[in-house]
């Protein structure tokens, strides 16, 4: 088995994810090859042949072209599989290498399962082990869903080159509408929910996610009311997380939350209800008034 | 100009139940929706009608009561619909779906120019997103994939100017027609039937389109068409957790115990 690994590369640097692939290529025991539109000047930490376009040439994002390059490079080292980080990049890229490559695909791989793959279905409710049949295949793994590989060493580079296409035009990037939160990087979340009560005990909640270092999230109808912006948001309308630690505040567990949530390594809930959906997935359920627990906690932290 | 906008009909997986016997999904009572990615695509087609008057095409692949689904979106003002329904593509993957969808495409793309086609980002059910880059590459259309605002549109230079969502961070793009666009939830705010299309909507023509209008070869299709198999389907397992502090009245004694539990973890260093 020969993997192709398609790292990625955003505003002049490698992604993290580029090494969970690496760390996906390590538990399936394949050998692997690295593809990047990256730099130069800026070389992922990764022991092995690294195929890699100039994205001054080649723009950071270009459907076509990278797929080109992608299959170029697919072709050269004759793969057996082509394996991308569920991003936008890999969301966007991945079925048209395997509509190019006539190969079955694989959306958001969580986890290997002899031979085949596992995969969320379901709105994650439910998962599916999948087989695909074709010779060749592609993959795209859930972010966070493996280990992060060693950096090191220094790779050995191919220069690949193609003509852009010009019916695509890269106009540039937008920041994210508000000071946007990326909660899929914290390691720490810390969500409100309904049963904080009100928006003024907001920043009881807050003050927790900031006691434990981590970042601050909601449930939906915390964000509909406006008592958090919807960059905070978890949950399958707004980001899906897979933290370290997860710590429910009042939220009761309505089944679009835990399916944004739900693979987090370590979840504590905090409810009145000893009764609530999310005790069903909680590691640990404390069975409490929010607004009376939370700040007791804030101040073991702290203290 | 038309609009093509794929729909598909799913089972509402927010009320999706999982038999504690069988470990299987309890598909017995749980309702049909319009994938809630679609109707955001439908909506944007629907709003690109209304500023620029293409025509909106709403197709969808499935059983024949997908009809209903499709009857909904001509109640929201969509001109026509047709339903591809034929048992032999029964039991598709996204490969051979695309193929059915693409085929569809072309054969409306005959009779009066195919601009874009609007897709939802993925389905709430099968979760792959594959289907509407299947289209875009089967086609040879330009692929805009998670688009959460569509900046322009001119009709008459055939280019198209949208805004992509990626992670915190969007991309501005531009295109030439025909495109693939497939839209987050973000775009737009579904608009409601009004009652006069909701009334000619009963009465108005779901077109069904069967192998023998797409003629497509059988092994591309349906089941034999299909190069991924899902040999399980199952509940990802969890124990039921720890409780902490129930009963207890003192909220710094359940503060401690859980901060010494997270310790125990190695979440927490103090």
């Amino acid at each position: 088995m020969k993997l192709l690994l398609v790292g990625e590369f955003r505003e002049g640097k490698v992604l993290d994810s580029t090494y969970e692939l690496v760390g996906f290529a390590e538990a399936s025991a394949a050998e692997s090859v690295l593809f990047m539109v990256g730099s130069e000047g800026q070389l992922p930490a990764y022991a092995g042949s690294l195929y890699l376009a100039e994205a001054s040439h080649c723009s950071e994002y270009n459907p076509d072209l990278h797929k080109k390059l992608i299959i170029e490079a697919a072709g050269k080292e004759n793969v057996d599989a082509v394996v991308f980080v569920h991003s936008s990049y890999g969301w966007d890229l991945a079925p048209r290498v395997a509509a190019a490559l006539k190969a079955g695909q694989v959306s958001e791989v969580v986890a290997l399962a002899d031979g085949g793959y596992e995969v969320g279905c379901c709105n994650a409710k439910m998962r599916r082990k999948v087989q695909p049949s074709t010779a060749k295949k592609v993959i795209t793994i859930q972010a966070g869903a493996f280990p992060v590989a060693k950096q090191e060493g220094a790779p050995k580079v191919t220069k690949l080159t193609a003509a852009a296409d010009d019916g695509f035009e890269f106009a540039g990037y937008e920041p994210a509408d508000e000071k946007g939160v990326d909660l899929a990087k914290a390691e720490i979340i810390v969500s409100a929910g309904r049963g904080v009560g009100r928006k003024d005990n907001i920043p009881i909640i807050a003050a927790l996610a900031r006691a434990f270092g981590g970042e601050l999230g909601a449930s939906r109808p915390v964000v509909d009311a406006e008592w958090v912006s919807h960059d905070h948001q978890v949950g399958t309308t707004g980001q899906t997380v897979s933290p370290k630690l997860y710590v429910a505040c009042g939220i009761s567990g309505a089944i679009q939350h835990l399916a944004g949530m739900k693979k987090s390594d370590f979840i504590v809930a905090i409810n009145k209800d000893k009764d609530a959906p999310i005790g069903e997935i909680a590691d640990v359920l404390v069975v409490a008034d929010v607004l009376q627990f939370v700040p007791a906690l804030t101040a073991r932290l702290a203290g | 100009m038309r609009i093509v906008v794929c729909i598909k009909q799913v089972p509402d997986t927010t009320q999706v139940q999982i038999d504690p016997v069988t470990n299987t999904l309890v598909r017995e009572g749980i309702p049909f929706i319009v994938n809630p990615y679609d109707s955001h695509a439908l909506e944007a087609a629907l709003q690109l009608k209304d500023e620029c008057g293409v025509k909106v095409v709403a197709i969808s692949m499935g059983p024949p009561n997908a009809q209903a689904t499709l009857r909904k979106a001509l109640a929201l003002g969509a001109d026509e619909a047709i339903l591809l329904s034929d048992r032999v593509f029964g039991g598709a993957d996204t490969l051979a779906t695309s193929n059915v969808l693409s085929r569809a495409i072309r054969l409306l793309h005959k009779e009066e120019e195919v601009g874009m086609v609007f897709c939802g980002k993925q389905t709430i059910d099968g979760d792959t997103a594959q289907v509407g880059p299947g289209i875009a590459t089967r086609l040879g259309y330009t692929q805009l994939t998670l688009v959460d605002r569509i900046e322009g549109l001119d009709t008459e230079a055939r280019r198209i100017r949208v805004r992509r969502k990626l992670e915190g961070r969007h991309e501005i793009v531009e295109s030439h027609l025909p495109a693939m666009v497939t839209v987050v939830r973000e775009l737009n705010q579904p608009r409601y039937p009004t009652v006069p299309l909701r009334l000619a909507s009963v009465e108005a023509e779901v077109k069904v389109w069967d192998n023998e209008v797409l003629k497509l070869d059988p092994q591309t299709i349906g089941l034999k068409g299909s190069p991924t198999w899902v040999s399980k389907i199952f509940s990802p397992q969890r124990e039921k957790g720890e409780l902490i502090g129930d009963g207890l009245a003192d909220p710094a004694e359940a503060a401690r115990l859980l901060v010494e539990k997270l310790i125990g973890k190695e979440l927490l260093a103090l």
